[in-house]
């Protein structure tokens, strides 16, 4: 069962690295600027053909030899996750060196070219973007909150009920499979996880909201209302992820307490609603909406902007995926290589809102 | 109502974004009233940073064109109706003087020195 879904996981991995390049703007080639009039070059067209063929092969050629291999040996399903583990890290290291590698292709090319060279380099906002932005307000996030800590409060109010080994971790059938003893700390760190989890969602959408809506300026009507939808779209995804953690968690709480509810069929059927969940809105929240909103139809005449190009901002993309820019507030910027946000490392406060949590959730499994 | 900087340009940002906004007052597309972005709203927009915004607001709050409210923030100020004070009047003469001179010197006649200000006229209130 594990390996199912373990295979169903890693080649949902392989299409979406294979997608990348054809998801993202196409005005960013490999995270570097190109202007628009040079997008659709051939060579650039090659690197991103070159890049998806070669993971999507490679990808594809390992699950299917690891597929074969599972149905004619005797090896421990044990053993065949461990080599799906291996090929997914190995395709991760693969992807990274073939960016890497294209990253430096396309920055060459551009020098070559000397693309965008000697047209004035702009920057432009609009004013009332911030009040044409559309995210979930913060209340919505802290409404989860509530039934946490309603759950905390009811854990106590059952302490006694409780059994002296409270399951810690839950194996890919559902059941525990490990436990820790019984204390009131112990009895809801469970529940105090989850807070966690919750308060980090808080403080995403609190820090996206405060990040700039990053306008293209040779499409800036259209970029705008990509931008917009891309930022809607993100907070809606961040609370159903919210949400289904809330449900997940809050059920496996319960099923502690009252052990009657275990059902082996539920048990083993919410962890793996949630995963297939998670994958179908990341599938089309990648798809549908794409870095930025890329991928949202706008129709939307602009008027012709030629004699200047957009700021291309490279010096602050290290590599191309690392955002340093100590002037700029933003806490969050939208990723260059992918699709999704990713924190401007020149702002301290984008580290606390990510790392502050992950050392207390380690805290908690700790004295738990 | 778009701004744009030009990052690599000669004249600060700061003084660019207050042109762009004194610019969309003057073209009526900002009206008495209405308020700008926060000054970190504008800064993240633009990668810039907050302290360039807030120079560039404090710069049209000293010029009396817009007023910083704390907590609503920055507030356009109505155009000014009853005429410019002569104070004013005064520093625009000032500023607008070098300006005509350089077109001299670099062999602008008067003529289009003229044309020039004229269509800029136009453009801006549109008549």
């Amino acid at each position: 069962m594990s390996l199912a879904i373990f295979l169903v996981t890693l080649a949902f991995l392989i299409v979406l690295q294979s997608a990348i390049p054809f998801l993202l703007k196409r005005t960013i080639v490999f995270g570097v600027t190109i202007p628009e009039e040079y997008a659709m070059d051939s060579s650039l067209a090659s690197f991103r053909r070159k890049y998806s063929t070669i993971i999507f092969l490679s990808g594809a050629i390992s699950l299917a030899a690891l597929l074969l291999w599972s149905t004619n040996t005797s090896a421990s399903e044990n053993q065949l996750v461990l080599t799906g583990l291996a090929i997914q890290s190995g395709l991760l290291l693969l992807s990274m060196a073939l960016y890497l590698y294209f990253h430096a292709k396309t920055t060459k090319l551009k020098q070559i070219n000397n693309w965008g060279y000697g047209l004035k380099q702009i920057r432009i906002a609009d004013l009332q973007s911030h009040a044409k932005d559309s995210m979930l307000p913060n209340f919505m996030y802290v409404l989860p909150m509530f039934v946490t800590v309603g759950l905390i409060v009811y854990t106590a109010s059952q302490y006694s009920l409780l059994p002296d080994q409270i399951p810690t971790h839950w194996g890919p059938n559902g059941q525990p499979d490990a436990f820790s003893q019984k204390t009131p700390f112990s009895s809801i760190a469970l529940l105090l996880m989850l807070l966690v989890l919750q308060v980090m969602m808080l403080g995403i959408n609190v820090a996206t909201k405060m990040s700039g809506v990053k306008l293209n300026s040779s499409r800036k009507k259209s970029s705008q209302l990509q931008q917009l939808a891309f930022r809607k779209y993100s907070s809606w995804f961040l609370l159903l992820t919210t949400i289904l953690l809330t449900i997940l968690f809050g059920f496996l709480q319960l099923t502690t307490i009252h052990g009657t509810l275990q059902n082996d069929t539920v048990m083993m059927a919410l962890p793996l609603a949630f995963l297939v969940l998670m994958l179908v809105a990341s599938a089309i929240y990648a798809f549908r909406v794409g870095q930025g909103g890329s991928r949202i139809a706008v129709s939307i005449a602009e008027e012709d902007t030629t004699s200047v190009s957009e700021d291309d901002m490279d010096d602050y993309w290290k590599l191309g995926v690392f955002y340093v820019n100590k002037q700029d507030p933003s806490i969050f910027v939208e990723k260059r290589f992918g699709v999704g946000w990713s924190i401007n490392f020149g702002n301290p406060i984008g580290y606390f809102v990510l790392i502050g949590p992950i050392v207390l959730i380690l805290l908690i499994t700790f004295f738990a | 109502m778009f701004i744009q900087i030009e990052p690599t340009s000669d004249i600060p940002i700061y003084t660019q974004l207050a042109n762009q906004i004194i610019e969309l007052i003057a073209r009526g597309q900002l009206k008495g009233g209405d308020t700008l972005p926060s000054v970190r709203a504008l800064a993240s927009d633009l990668s810039v940073n907050m302290h360039t915004v807030n120079k560039s607001y404090h710069e049209l709050e000293h010029k009396g064109i817009i007023r910083i409210v704390p907590k609503s923030g920055a507030i356009i100020n109505p155009i000014v109706q009853e005429g410019i004070t002569n104070e004013n009047s005064r520093r625009i003469i000032e500023q607008l003087k070098p300006i005509i001179a350089e077109a001299i010197v670099l062999g602008m006649s008067p003529e289009v020195i003229q044309e020039q200000t004229t269509s800029i006229l136009i453009t801006l209130k549109g008549e």
